[in-house]
């Protein structure tokens, strides 16, 4: 059992006491303030900018529930997000894998041309893409020698968003994938060799169970980012066609900033707080369940 | 060392502090120089509303006030000078904010009172977020209605918080080279829809796969807009006669936008994936002909300089004069802020009796905005005549509706309809049905009441 160590002096305990009330403050202002004035805006119609608040009860839940574009949204974002993170996981993994192996040479080069999409912009790459989607002079299209109207087609639009992210972003799985398989103890590899473990036993059996916390580190964040995404959508598609690229978080945005209902995009948010939260216990009982 | 990196922190905090300080008491003072010379001998501008040049504002004393805009800097920069230049103790910042979020941060800037700027540019479909922090107009109603008569409109309780300085509407702007190139003329310019279909049918071209390599007509990014308003020449209008419901699913409606996806599905004179940027596909010669609103000409001149273009008016079913060609919007005259210091008013109320009453204000506003004046006296001035709005639409303006200052939401709810009729395939029936109920969610909320009933022709 972990055993609290006493402080040793006066000064220790100002300077603890100095942090957890920055902290405090902190989280006070940016968090639990603004969470606490959109739980109640969620029961009014509100517009900040013409200091409307009026009383509206449930009207706004009953009206998410039954509004065709929440619906639509909430399914967008369960595939947006399902289909990311699998890539993301999938590419981030195979990469850090391939660059981790002894046989693989200019390491630094390759990792640094992997994060580069990362650390880029995400609205410069957004509009990067858009031109490259463009059905008369895109790179895609005229490469592929395809005929496809990317970001107007509703059965390719959320595709598109979806490839460019996951170009965006695995990066970010490359280095955390790779810092764990850097960090895995040798003599786990040496005792498979000498039991005779072929490549995949030993990926299958060793490295995938050790690497489970890092796993379930990317996913995590991946889906709480991936539940908040909107950039790629305001720019590339503003939701369109019709409706059909609206993710759930840019659906608040287009109903607090473009349409003013502050208090209908508070009851959506609360709603995606909610389901986000689910999510990532989810996933911690799941990875738990499985350690023990 | 700890101890110097400590204070070097803290020094770094006061002098930050200090600059905020400084920034502030910048703000608040100003930069211009005391005017002593009431009488500069300058003639009184004006016909109805006048402007007096030869009086001292705020007393003479230096004054500083801000004017947000969102576009046209350059414009309203040299507007602002030549007030500068009768008053040189005023002083005017122009800050230029992007359109995007323009109307969220205006608002938030002007409940914080006299630091919001002074002048702000309005647009009216925003009207229900501005109108509580604005000062009405120290102008005669009278004297600005018989100088501006849409100003009419917009009187409530007997003030006039904005007014237009310029109408706006929709054109068919077309490529006179390529014009030329099909073989066409001036003498084809088409009065009814058939002569436009046929028109635009020898202006479009596809290569030898059958591809389209040029559409004789592209509408794509702008279909929304240019279906709000052609229900007019279907018979039925925007709003209910009460004025508080849009009638975005009438049966004028669906006709005017299964009529326009009739134009590429049916006649092929253009297509949904072919430009789906209109201005930008027009620019690069893909597009013969293009319908666009009145600022066109503003993005023609700085986008595509040495590209010879046309205007032409919406062709109508019949070739006669319809119940209204299609709609028309104002261009906004700046609102004052109410929560300004009373120096501030004063001067800001001055400016905008210089602003009406200024004819080369007006005149440079309607070229740079591609706009029919709103003070009429100007439509046959020697340098508004023949520009292309004036030219094409001036003579009947009056068989062009005004639905009102629309909220956003009509716009954006039938964006969302043509865009799933267009592009998603959705009927046309259930698409705009979606829009208008969502439309009638929205409006509920707001205090809005159309101006539709107020058109010249409503009773016909």
């Amino acid at each position: 059992m972990f055993k609290r160590r006493p402080l040793q002096s006066k000064s220790e305990v100002w300077m603890r006491n100095i942090a957890m009330g920055f902290l405090i403050l902190y989280m006070t202002i940016f968090l639990i303030i603004p969470v606490v004035i959109v739980i109640a805006g969620s029961f009014h119609q509100w517009n900040p900018l013409n200091e409307t608040y009026k009383w509206i009860g449930i009207d706004n839940y009953i009206r998410m529930f039954s509004y065709p574009t929440f619906w639509q949204s909430m399914a967008n974002t369960v595939i947006f997000c399902a289909v990311v993170v699998i890539f993301r996981v999938l590419l981030g993994l195979a990469i850090a894998y391939a660059l981790n192996s002894k046989m693989m040479r200019h390491k630094t080069l390759f990792r640094t041309i992997f994060y580069m999409p990362t650390v880029t912009p995400l609205v410069a790459v957004a509009y990067v893409w858009k031109i490259m989607y463009n059905p008369q002079f895109g790179l895609i299209d005229n490469i592929f020698g395809l005929d496809i109207n990317w970001l107007f087609d509703s059965k390719f639009a959320l595709i598109a968003l979806i490839a460019m992210t996951v170009w965006k972003d695995f990066g970010y799985a490359v280095i955390l994938f790779l810092s764990g398989l850097m960090s895995l103890p040798s003599d786990c590899y040496e005792s498979a060799g000498i039991d005779g473990a072929n490549a995949w036993q030993t990926f299958r059996y060793i490295t995938l169970p050790l690497l489970k916390p890092t796993m379930l580190f990317v996913v995590v964040t991946s889906i709480i980012s991936y539940l908040q995404a909107y950039v790629p959508v305001l720019v590339m598609t503003e939701g369109g066609p019709g409706t059909s690229t609206y993710l759930s978080s840019y659906l608040v945005y287009d109903q607090a900033f473009k349409q003013y209902n502050f208090g209908f995009a508070s009851a959506i948010s609360l709603f995606i707080l909610v389901l986000t939260a689910i999510f990532t216990v989810i996933s911690f009982r799941v990875t738990g369940a499985q350690e023990s | 060392m700890k101890r110097i990196l400590s204070l070097f922190l803290v020094l770094t905090l006061l002098f930050s502090l200090a600059g905020c300080a400084k920034g502030k008491e910048t703000a608040a003072a100003s930069e211009g120089v005391t005017d002593t010379q009431a009488d500069k001998g300058l003639e009184i501008m004006g016909e109805n509303v006048k402007y007096d040049p030869n009086r001292l504002v705020n007393g003479g004393e230096p004054i500083t006030i801000d004017w947000w805009i969102w576009a046209s800097e350059e414009l309203f920069r040299s507007i602002a000078d030549a007030y500068e230049e009768i008053h040189p103790n005023v002083t005017i910042n122009i800050i230029n904010n992007p359109w995007d979020g323009y109307f969220t941060k205006l608002p938030l800037a002007l409940q914080r009172g006299e630091e919001g700027p002074t002048l702000f540019n309005v647009h009216n479909s925003y009207e229900n977020l501005v109108l509580n922090y604005m000062e009405p107009y120290d102008i005669d109603t009278k004297e600005l209605t018989a100088d501006y008569p849409s100003a009419a409109s917009h009187i409530m309780d007997g003030s006039i918080y904005y007014a237009d300085y310029g109408l706006s509407t929709g054109m068919i702007y077309y490529n006179k080279d390529l014009w030329k190139e099909a073989g066409l003329t001036d003498n084809d310019i088409p009065a009814t829809w058939e002569d436009f279909i046929e028109v635009a049918q020898k202006l479009t071209e596809y290569d030898e796969n059958g591809r389209m390599v040029r559409a004789g007509f592209n509408y794509n990014n702008y279909f929304y807009s240019l279906a709000l308003g052609l229900n007019y020449q279907f018979g039925d209008n925007l709003f209910s006669a009460d004025g508080r419901t849009c009638l975005a699913d009438s049966d004028g409606m669906k006709q005017a936008v299964s009529f326009l996806t009739g134009l590429y599905e049916e006649y092929h004179i253009g297509d949904k994936d072919f430009g789906t940027d209109c201005e930008q596909s027009f620019y690069q010669e893909q597009s013969a002909m293009v319908f666009v609103w009145g600022f066109f000409v503003g993005n023609l001149k700085d986008n595509a300089p040495d590209l010879e273009y046309g205007t032409f008016e919406l062709p109508t079913r019949d070739g006669g004069t319809p119940y209204a060609y299609y709609r028309y919007n104002g261009e906004s005259t700046p609102g004052i802020n109410r929560n300004a210091t009373d120096e501030q008013k004063e001067v800001a109320q001055d400016f905008m009796r210089f602003f009406f009453a200024n004819d080369e204000v007006q005149i440079a506003l309607s070229q740079d905005g591609g706009l029919i004046p709103a003070r009429t006296s100007l439509m046959d001035s020697e340098e508004l005549k023949d520009t292309p709005i004036v030219k094409t639409i001036g003579d009947h303006i009056d068989r062009y509706a005004w639905p009102g200052a629309m909220p956003s939401t009509v716009e954006n709810n039938m964006k969302i309809a043509t865009e799933d009729i267009l592009y998603n395939g959705k009927d046309v029936d259930d698409a705009l049905k979606t829009a208008a109920d969502t439309i009638s969610i929205d409006l509920a909320n707001i205090d809005f009441t159309s101006s539709e009933s107020l058109y010249t022709y409503y009773e016909e």
